[in-house]
């Protein structure tokens, strides 16, 4: 069963919600969290009709949004249970939502909506998509691949036929008519609306029952059990409303009226009646469950009218003539230079093609150009193009937004304290850094503890390459070095060495200790360089992070690598095991690429992991905290 | 029937007729106007004094302004995008500039409408709230809401120092680089120390001390912390340190919130809960936003 439905804004506030069973409010935060903001989670999306899910503590989530008005609709379920309806839910509540509400959430900005009105329309789409499901959907085990196929069939199917209302009225009366009562399936959670029927339908004489049946046939030819449903609580309304005008003298009439009920145009006749006396008449009644039943055409009014706009503007473009597109351009243009152009795709295809070339010649990997591209393409579609800024200006800012919040760091990323909060645990800090080959890990690592001996902590550096030659005595040099400018600077470093070929997991494991008990405070491990598609050497690395027990796993990664950083960040960040990846990045050489940063997004955007560092030079002290401005403005030059 | 003909069209045009007068007059008298409309159609101009709502997520920055909104707390998640309504000043509270007005008065009316702009707190989302300080133009105050159960921690003490410690620095920035001689606006600051109601909340004045202290933690820190890639990549030479700025009194010793008084920003913090068992408790709050307006 679906545990929780909810209309929020994206301001946060919850305009409407449903809950069948308790949720806490920590599962839809995580999915605003994880999939809104940070865009962390790599949505699975199976086909291109179903809507993206998100899984949360034994729950799963759907959503959609409607984007001009600032809407997510997001439905809450538990993942044992199989439910196939809940697309169409959200596509339907969110068109009913946007038909009934819009207009008020347009109007002013204010987190107020009326919507108190809107529970019986939520209640009545569930029952009929719940009843459009064959019941064996909803049962608790993993439903079989028949069951899925056959209610993924079942929901386009009556959804078609919805629309084709229209067509069955010319083929009225051929087949038989079953009464709308017993086409209904008695589900319990109808009950209350049979109730609400037995006033009218029960006291229905044998004639009505004729007539009704009548009035009914057009759209039962079809064979859908949904509109019978539908047509026949209209024509249940209109009988009351001739009782309710006295419809005992005019019983004959209405005979005779309906005795030509062949004729199409008695059928329609009656159907338009049908349309105008509900509204009226429900409104005369005012509340119970009649209510309900006009709910239901003014529903279907409601997503129907949200799905022709939908598609308005596609037909427009094809029908529009040689006249209309002209114009159409001519104003398209003025609207470009002075604003107010309301975005579509085919307006932003091809600027977004020139932004991602833009992309890729500053070295982003294709793969976080095109993600980029797609934010910035979600973002701006359906939009206005505020005064005086064209097309390009505004997907050019929109693209600065888009990588300065990937760029962004969610929490911060202080060293210093972070080295002293752990420090007052009682035991040393310990960083460890990764990479490919030839990146500059001793480098960086020498430069980060330069860093860290001009604010007077006492390093030891563990050399754990004991595979390449050279590497110990490399970072022998770097620490001789170190230790000569800490004599200027105050701080102690000393070197943790146990010579080649040894396990580089224990003698980082012994370093660690070995700083416990010499006080030292912060340990800096060296590991050896790996090519990241060789599972021989990364499977390693699982070993190492469980016994050095690192505080954080820095990856360098070199700013001139092009579309290879993308795997080369991902593969170490899933090399530590589950429940263990990178704390951060180290991208060396900056200072060799000029303008062309892209290496930092394609990092970032592989793993949502932050840049901590940037190395830009060749000194200990050409390391820099990374300026997410400055990258964005290169980036965007 | 050539151009320079009698009856032709630009002899028309520059003819004194009355057809031609009418049209250049609906002409004068019509452009401006659509233009205007054209162009002014969605900016109503809004002078109303605004009050920023900023601090960590989850804090509470929303649930105060559905309360004050709506005079009940409606549920909320984390924001994405930043809100403004415009609202009313709670009955019993008095805005200070009409003190000695009558109820009844329309001044008065107009007095107690203000605008509270709500803001995302989530870490990759702050830049909406710094672009509104960058250039605070109507803002009366700020309201920093703070989480006094997570400020007992560790961590949410850190976030929430940090967060406070850029605000002010952006507040202060302001005030020393401001031109004239008389320097810009006083922007008071409430420290709003939300969840009282929950029984790991610290109170007011020890969550006061506890952000003291961590400010000037992070004040340290970013001290010592490494310079900013901005000029190194942008190929300037970064050898010169640039000016960077201290907050309060040249970022020696610890900080207390009284050292931000200087730089024209009053700094309070006030206890209160938004949500809560025995009934929302946010009077001091609106004291002090009467009290600014």
């Amino acid at each position: 069963m679906l545990d929780t439905f909810e209309i929020l804004t994206t301001s946060g506030v919850v305009l409407w919600s449903r809950r069948y069973s308790p949720v806490g409010p920590h599962i839809i935060n995580s999915l605003i969290r994880d999939v809104f903001i940070e865009e962390r989670v790599q949505l699975h999306q199976d086909d291109a009709g179903s809507k993206p899910t998100y899984r949360r503590e034994g729950y799963t989530l759907k959503w959609t949004t409607a984007k001009d008005l600032g809407l997510i609709f997001v439905a809450v379920y538990q993942s044992l249970v199989h439910m196939t309806w809940i697309d169409k839910l959200l596509e339907n509540i969110r068109a009913l939502f946007v038909g009934l509400y819009g207009e008020q959430l347009k109007s002013k900005p204010s987190s107020v909506v009326n919507c108190a009105k809107f529970a019986p329309y939520f209640e009545r789409q569930i029952q009929d998509l719940e009843q459009l499901t064959p019941p064996s959907t909803t049962i608790l085990t993993p439903p079989s691949t028949t069951d899925n196929e056959s209610a993924d069939e079942s929901v386009p199917a009556i959804t078609l036929q919805k629309l084709q209302k229209p067509l069955y009225d010319t083929s009225a009366d051929s087949t038989p008519v079953p009464t709308p009562d017993t086409s209904r399936p008695s589900t319990p959670a109808q009950s209350h609306l049979l109730a609400g029927k037995a006033g009218p339908g029960g006291k229905l004489s044998r004639r009505n029952k004729k007539k009704f049946a009548a009035s009914t046939s057009a759209p039962v030819s079809s064979g859908d059990e949904a509109s019978v449903k539908l047509k026949g609580k209209g024509s249940a309304k209109k009988n009351r409303v001739w009782g309710d005008f006295g419809a005992e003298e005019e019983d004959p009439s209405v005979v005779l009226d309906y005795s030509q009920s062949d004729l199409r145009d008695e059928a329609s006749e009656g159907e338009a009646l049908a349309e105008i006396n509900p509204e009226s008449w429900g409104s005369r009644t005012g509340k119970g469950q009649f209510v309900l039943k006009d709910l239901d055409m003014e529903m279907d009014q409601i997503i129907a009218e949200q799905n022709a706009k939908k598609e308005a503007p596609a037909s427009a473009l094809s029908g529009g003539g040689l006249v209309g597109s002209s114009l159409g351009a001519i104003g398209g243009l003025f609207r470009n230079v002075v604003g107010g152009k309301t975005l579509t795709e085919e307006d932003l295809a091809k600027p977004l093609k020139g932004m991602e070339d833009h992309l890729l010649k500053k070295n982003v990997a294709r793969e976080a150009a095109v993600r980029l591209c797609d934010s910035v393409k979600r973002d701006l579609v359906g939009l206005k193009t505020s005064s005086f800024t064209t097309v390009e200006a505004t997907i050019r800012t929109s693209m600065e937004k888009a990588l300065a919040k990937i760029l962004t760091p969610t929490s911060s990323l202080d060293l210093l304290r972070e080295i002293q909060t752990v420090n007052a645990a009682g035991r040393p800090y310990v960083l460890s850094i990764v990479g490919v080959n030839g990146v500059g890990k001793s480098t960086n690592l020498s430069k980060i503890a330069f860093f860290l001996l001009q604010n007077h902590h006492r390093v030891l550096i563990a050399a754990a390459d004991t595979f390449r030659s050279g590497a110990v005595e490399q970072l022998r040099v770097h620490v001789r070095n170190l230790q000569e400018l800490s004599k200027r600077e105050g701080g102690q470093v000393d070197l943790f060495e146990k010579g080649y070929g040894k396990d580089a997991a224990n003698i980082a494991a012994d370093a660690v200790a070995h700083a416990a008990k010499t006080d030292f405070n912060v340990v800096l491990i060296d590991t050896a360089g790996r090519r990241h598609n060789d599972q021989r050497l990364m499977s390693s690395l699982e070993k190492f992070g469980k016994l050095a027990k690192p505080d954080k796993i820095l990856m360098v990664g070199e700013a001139l690598v092009g579309s290879d950083s993308v795997a080369q960040a991902r593969n170490f960040n899933q090399s530590f095991g589950p429940g263990r990846g990178l704390d951060g990045f180290v991208i060396s050489k900056c200072d060799t690429v000029g303008d062309m940063v892209g290496t930092l997004v394609s990092m970032v955007h592989a793993t949502g992991i932050p840049v901590v560092f940037l190395g830009v030079g060749q000194h200990y002290a050409d390391l820099r905290g990374l300026n997410v401005g400055s990258v964005c403005r290169l980036l965007m030059s | 029937m050539a151009w320079y003909d009698e009856d032709s069209w630009a002899t028309a045009a520059f003819a004194p007729k009355g057809s031609t007068i009418a049209v250049t007059f609906l002409l004068v008298v019509l452009l401006p106007i659509l233009l205007h409309q054209f162009l002014y159609r969605k900016t109503t101009p809004t002078t109303l004094p605004s009050f920023l709502l900023i601090g960590p997520s989850g804090a509470g920055k929303t649930a105060f302004l559905t309360l004050t909104e709506r005079k009940a707390v409606a549920q909320t998640h984390t924001s994405t995008a930043p809100l403004a309504v415009e609202v009313l000043l709670p009955e019993g509270h008095t805005p200070q500039s009409s003190h000695y007005r009558s109820p009844g008065d329309p001044a008065y009316e107009r007095s107690r409408r203000f605008q509270l702009h709500d803001t995302p707190g989530h870490g990759k989302l702050r830049h909406f709230a710094t672009t509104q300080l960058a250039n605070p133009t109507s803002v009366r105050g700020i309201i920093f809401v703070v989480d006094a159960a997570s400020v007992a921690e560790e961590a949410g003490l850190n976030e929430t120092a940090e967060y406070l410690h850029d605000v002010l620095l952006a507040l202060q920035k302001r005030y020393t680089g401001a031109t004239s001689s008389k320097g810009p606006k006083e922007i008071p600051v409430l420290v709003a120390a939300n969840k009282m109601d929950l029984f790991t909340a610290l109170p007011p004045h020890l969550v006061a001390q506890q952000l003291e202290k961590a400010i000037s933690e992070v004040r340290k820190s970013r001290a010592k912390g490494l310079k900013d890639s901005g000029p190194a990549l942008g190929g300037e030479d970064d050898s010169l340190d640039e000016e960077r700025e201290w907050l309060g009194e040249g970022g020696e010793g610890s900080f207390e919130f009284a050292q931000m008084e200087e730089v024209g920003t009053t700094v309070t913090v006030q206890g209160g809960n938004v949500i809560g068992g025995d009934g929302v408790d946010v009077t001091s709050w609106y004291e002090w936003i009467a009290a600014q307006l």
